[in-house]
């Protein structure tokens, strides 16, 4: 969160612009920078890069994590096309970025614009806190309630045949039709907390004379909306957009503990896919390509929504 | 002037969205507090309140054991950060030098990769190196996990401070070092604050990193302890809502404490900008 | 919020990105990929073996099981205990999971640098196969011979846990491990409901269907079933296969002898057979979403006629349901003998690295000793090698139990379970059964699923 909302810092200060001159005037090169970022590089190097091109290494080939490794090319590339199952994980990616992100910023927009005035009222840091507060909780333990909530006798199954929606009742998380929407949804109550922090933060920010302006023009709400709001919070939805996107595509904690994938095949997603063929089915190379595919599936996307919001400063 | 038919209704969106946040946390609470007998997955109010789930959790799931891995690993890696991450921000904010804004944005790379993609690897790594089945190897990948967010972090922190500081701290003939320590790190305690309990949160929640690199009872930490404990007692949901307040608890509670503070945080920059 | 995954100057980072990830790929290429592990393959000299347990020294054993289930959950830790007081220099160092999470965990954890000693491994090619073949487990003739394993198991459940040292070839060469419980799936049911609809214990799939379309009319939900735990599903799958195809088709599937395929009409019939059930409501509503603990609790609760699932389960409904409940195995035609899936529960194993073999195996050999086997049954639990003093109280569902264990081994009844057929085949055969009930998948579609990766396990051996 904290970098989301420096974002800005960043972004409208031209003089930060990296490549730009730094805050000291000497000329000449001063060596003892490198020696200042040594320790962080070598950490970042040795336990993230480095096996990030490994990865791309090791999807070429098959190997089953234990004995001598054969070469593949782009044999484990091609059966992610070929198979339907792989296929089928990264569609149920995109079904959750409607789920984690489309839906939450869509209604945190609606509440936003009902709620202009929100960050000047009063006790509005409790709302702030509370609403926020799914996103502190480990998705862990997110996953262990919302499994007892979709429970065939939970709570959810419960209150609908309380009022008399017998025929609604399911196992929700056991349900072909239902089982991913449902886990959907829990990335939705997991996120809107967050789209709606960011997005009063940003209308705090929006000077309130534009409003007056609006008003003055005889602009109703949804002139108001269009020509005010949305405009000044391009930057916060891009970042929610971030955020939640790459959530979406990462999910793992919450499918290993909710449904392991199932029923049948029915939630499985890439980040599980990885996991259960590299440690559990062995093999390494088919997963390592999946987790290649998903890296640039999210660097894709990340710099298609940064490409959403103009250039605004000498960045 | 905000009129009292707006207000009402900014009130009403809040609270209806505050409870639905809160509704299923509170009916963990509730549940855990239910005496076993009465347990349901429906989230049935006690009858009496019950605090035998939480000793019965703690006991069967080694709870104990976990926390205590949770907290080393948390820890560490907070102080890690926090010292790599002020070296670096203080070198590319304020040195220059050839290559720097290449290696700034190689650091920058970490924050885009999911562990999902870095993780096999690293596994096979460590291994070799007999470092799986050990607390480094959770610490030092999560290190470097959350340097790509503490580099960018501290380095735009050490760039708002106004030049005048510096010039005036170098003219009074201050080294790197000392200009370092004792003007900037001070000044920017509230930045620091900010990143150590973000580091915190995303390192005692983290899964998969654990899930993979600890297989040795006593190391495991908090969330996977509460995983496994979830499919071992499937019909237990007193017990499972237990285990999971008792997993969910610190991080919460150092947000009560502190959530003034980490939003503000998070949205000086937004106001600075 | 979980995620340090950020999104930030994305360009910039991107482009570094594919820089970075370039050049450290350019290097990578030099090195020859992904080479075998030194210690691949590699096993212990066989050197002398010592049973002498005091002698050791101070030991700390780790051991993994998945005794999770009340039963073999007190056995376990009474035997461990029993084993500490009389070894004093020996800690047991216990870890229990879920035989889903085990199934997770386990290769990472035999792989790590400090792998457990003692482990309980699923026999078959996904589990003990690929560990025999990443040199992680120890074979353990030589302690077989020492404490009379080998001839104390009948051969049928010694070959079970039997692999080549390549791990290719199963059922012959080493042995890897022994089995403490004896297991068949079968058919629990509630003898009072049962009599009230005048009917008597089925003993042939027909008769069982009878039974539940009986109970089906009268309004009785026929079987409790729950799948959402995935394994339970190649438990059902598996009753009906054992009646509609055979044991000679079903041990040249899973046996991999050839000359079968999970398209074969006998396979085809069970997948109909189950289908059928799901569809006439006789597996109830929403099993994919219920747990198979809630499922083996409502059947305790009186809430259905029969459950199907395996021995281990009968201490959990015994002390529930006292002398109400029975269990039956199905022959696959009246007059024939029962025929099932089962034999030994998971086997326990010593892994390469234990640094104290000889204490591993006397820790092994003191769960399936004929003290180990009394202590199990003593907990409810059915021992692999039922004593000659081990008789259940007529009328108990551990004499039921006791019985039909008897008629399915002495008459060589005993099927393998069905996901030990290839690396993968737990996955593909637990989903594919929840698409097949739920109505996702057609049988035919089902076989064909099946029988892909079979065919591909076929081609890559």
């Amino acid at each position: 969160m904290a970098v989301t909302a420096s974002r800005p810092t960043a972004r409208k200060r031209p003089a930060d612009a990296p490549g730009g001159r730094p805050a000291r005037r000497r000329g000449r090169i001063q060596w003892k920078g490198y020696l200042y970022a040594l320790p962080a590089l070598t950490v970042l190097t040795v336990f993230l890069l480095v096996p990030l091109g490994q990865l791309v290494q090791i999807s070429l080939f098959h190997w089953d994590g234990v004995s001598a490794s054969t070469w593949a090319g782009f044999a484990n590339y091609t059966e992610i096309a070929r198979d339907p199952q792989l296929r089928a994980g990264f569609l149920h990616s995109l079904v959750l970025i409607f789920f984690f992100s489309v839906l939450p910023i869509g209604l945190a927009l609606l509440l936003a614009a009902i709620t202009t005035r929100a960050s000047r009222l009063r006790g509005v840091s409790v709302f702030r806190a509370l609403i926020f507060l799914p996103q502190v909780v480990a998705m862990v333990v997110t996953a262990t309630a919302w499994t007892a909530i979709y429970a065939p006798d939970g709570v959810l199954n419960t209150a609908l045949r309380a009022i008399g929606l017998d025929a609604v009742a399911r196992p929700w998380l056991g349900d072909f039709t239902t089982a991913l929407p449902s886990v959907g949804l829990i990335g939705t109550w997991l996120e809107i907390g967050l789209c709606l922090v960011l997005f009063i933060a940003g209308i705090g920010q929006i000077p309130g004379e534009l409003y007056e302006a609006a008003k003055l023009d005889g602009a109703g709400a949804v002139r108001e909306f269009l020509a005010v709001t949305l405009p000044g919070l391009r930057g916060q939805i891009t970042v929610a957009l971030t955020l939640t996107v790459i959530a979406a595509l990462k999910t793992f904690d919450l499918v290993y503990v909710a449904t392991h994938g199932g029923p049948g095949n029915a939630t499985s997603l890439p980040a599980f896919e990885v996991y259960n063929r590299a440690f559990g089915t062995g093999q390494v190379g088919s997963a390592c390509a999946i987790a290649v595919v998903l890296t640039v599936v999210i660097l894709l996307i990340t710099f298609l929504i940064t490409k959403l919001q103009p250039e605004e400063d000498g960045t | 002037m905000i009129s009292a038919r707006e207000r009402a209704l900014n009130y009403v969106v809040l609270t209806v969205f505050a409870a639905l946040a809160l509704v299923p946390l509170i009916g963990v609470v509730a549940s855990a507090l239910t005496p076993a007998a009465q347990a349901s997955p429906t989230f049935t109010w006690p009858h009496h309140l019950d605090l035998g789930n939480f000793a019965t959790a703690w006991r069967q799931g080694h709870f104990a054991a976990y926390l205590g891995s949770s907290v080393l690993v948390a820890v560490s890696v907070v102080v890690l950060t926090a010292v790599l991450a002020v070296l670096a921000g203080f070198s590319f904010a304020l040195f220059d030098y050839p290559g720097r804004s290449l290696l700034f944005y190689v650091t920058l790379v970490g924050l885009m990769v999911p562990p999902e993609a870095f993780v096999i690897p690293l596994y096979f790594n460590l291994r070799d190196a007999g470092l799986t089945d050990s607390y480094w190897a959770l610490i030092l990948p999560q290190t470097a996990q959350s340097l790509a967010f503490g580099v960018f972090w501290m380095r735009n922190f050490f760039r708002s401070v106004p030049v005048s500081i510096i010039e005036a701290a170098r003219l009074d003939g201050a080294t790197d070092w000392r200009l370092l320590w004792r003007i900037l790190v001070p000044t920017s305690r509230p930045a620091l604050l900010t990143m150590a309990m973000l580091v915190f949160m995303w390192t005692w929640n983290e899964f998969l990193l654990p899930l993979v690199m600890i297989t040795d009872e006593n190391k495991r930490t908090a969330p996977l302890g509460l995983a496994f404990f979830q499919s071992e007692h499937t019909t237990q949901y007193s017990l499972l809502a237990a285990a999971s307040i008792i997993v969910a608890l610190p991080v919460v509670a150092l947000y009560v404490f502190l959530q003034r503070h980490f939003i503000s945080g998070m949205l000086s920059g937004a106001v600075k900008a | 919020m979980t995620e340090r995954t950020r999104g930030r100057s994305a360009r910039r980072t991107v482009a570094a990105a594919a820089l970075a990830t370039g050049l450290l790929t350019a290097v990578a290429a030099c090195s020859p990929g992904p080479g075998g592990n030194a210690s691949a393959g590699a096993t212990r000299t066989a050197g002398p073996v010592s049973t002498d347990v005091a002698k050791a020294g101070k030991v700390t054993l780790t051991e993994w099981d998945q005794n999770t289930d009340p039963g073999t959950d007190a056995s376990t830790e009474a035997l461990n205990k029993a084993f500490m007081a009389k070894y004093p220099n020996v800690t047991i160092k216990r870890v229990s999971r879920s035989f889903s999470d085990l199934k997770t965990t386990l290769k990472l954890a035999l792989s790590s640098s400090n792998p457990p000693d003692v482990v309980q491994a699923n026999q078959g090619y996904p589990d003990m196969g690929a560990f025999v073949k990443a040199g992680l487990l120890q074979p353990v003739d030589s302690y077989a011979k020492v404490y009379g394993w080998d001839t104390a198991f009948p051969s049928q459940l010694l070959d079970l846990n039997r692999f080549s040292t390549d791990g290719k070839t199963w059922k012959s060469g080493s042995l890897f491990g022994v089995s403490q419980t004896g297991e068949i799936v079968g058919i629990y049911y509630d003898k009072a409901k049962l009599k009230s609809l005048g009917l008597a214990a089925p003993t042939t799939l027909a008769g069982f269907e009878t039974a539940l379309a009986k109970a089906k009319s009268s309004g009785l939900q026929p079987i409790s079933y729950g799948d959402a735990d995935k394994s339970p599903g190649i438990h059902i799958f598996g009753v009906v296969q054992a009646a509609t195809a055979g044991k000679a088709e079903v041990r040249k599937l899973v046996f991999d002898e050839g000359g079968a395929k999970w398209t074969d009409p006998g396979s085809l019939k069970a997948a109909t057979t189950l289908r059928g059930w799901a569809d006439k409501g006789y597996l109830g509503s929403g099993f994919n979403g219920e747990s198979k603990d809630q499922a083996v609790a409502d059947f305790a609760a009186g809430k259905s006629l029969f459950l199907v699932d395996g021995t281990w389960q009968a201490a959990v409904l015994e002390p529930k349901m006292k002398t109400n409940v029975g269990f039956t195995a199905l022959s696959p035609a009246a007059g024939q003998p029962p025929l099932t899936q089962g034999g030994e529960g998971l086997a326990w194993a010593m892994t390469s690295k234990s640094e104290h073999p000889d204490v591993a195996a006397a820790y092994i050999d003191f769960l399936v000793n004929s003290n180990g086997m009394k202590v199990l049954a003593d907990h409810g639990n059915l021992p692999a090698l039922p004593q000659a003093d081990y008789r259940p109280a007529a009328g108990t569902v551990d004499a039921d139990i006791l019985a039909q264990w008897k008629a399915v081994s002495e008459k060589d009844g005993l099927l393998p379970y069905l996901d030990y057929t290839t690396p993968t085949f737990y996955d593909t055969l637990t989903a594919a059964v929840q698409e097949l009930t739920a109505g996702q998948l057609t049988p035919q579609a089902f076989g064909a699923q099946l029988q892909s990766d079979y065919a591909r396990f076929q081609q890559g051996s």
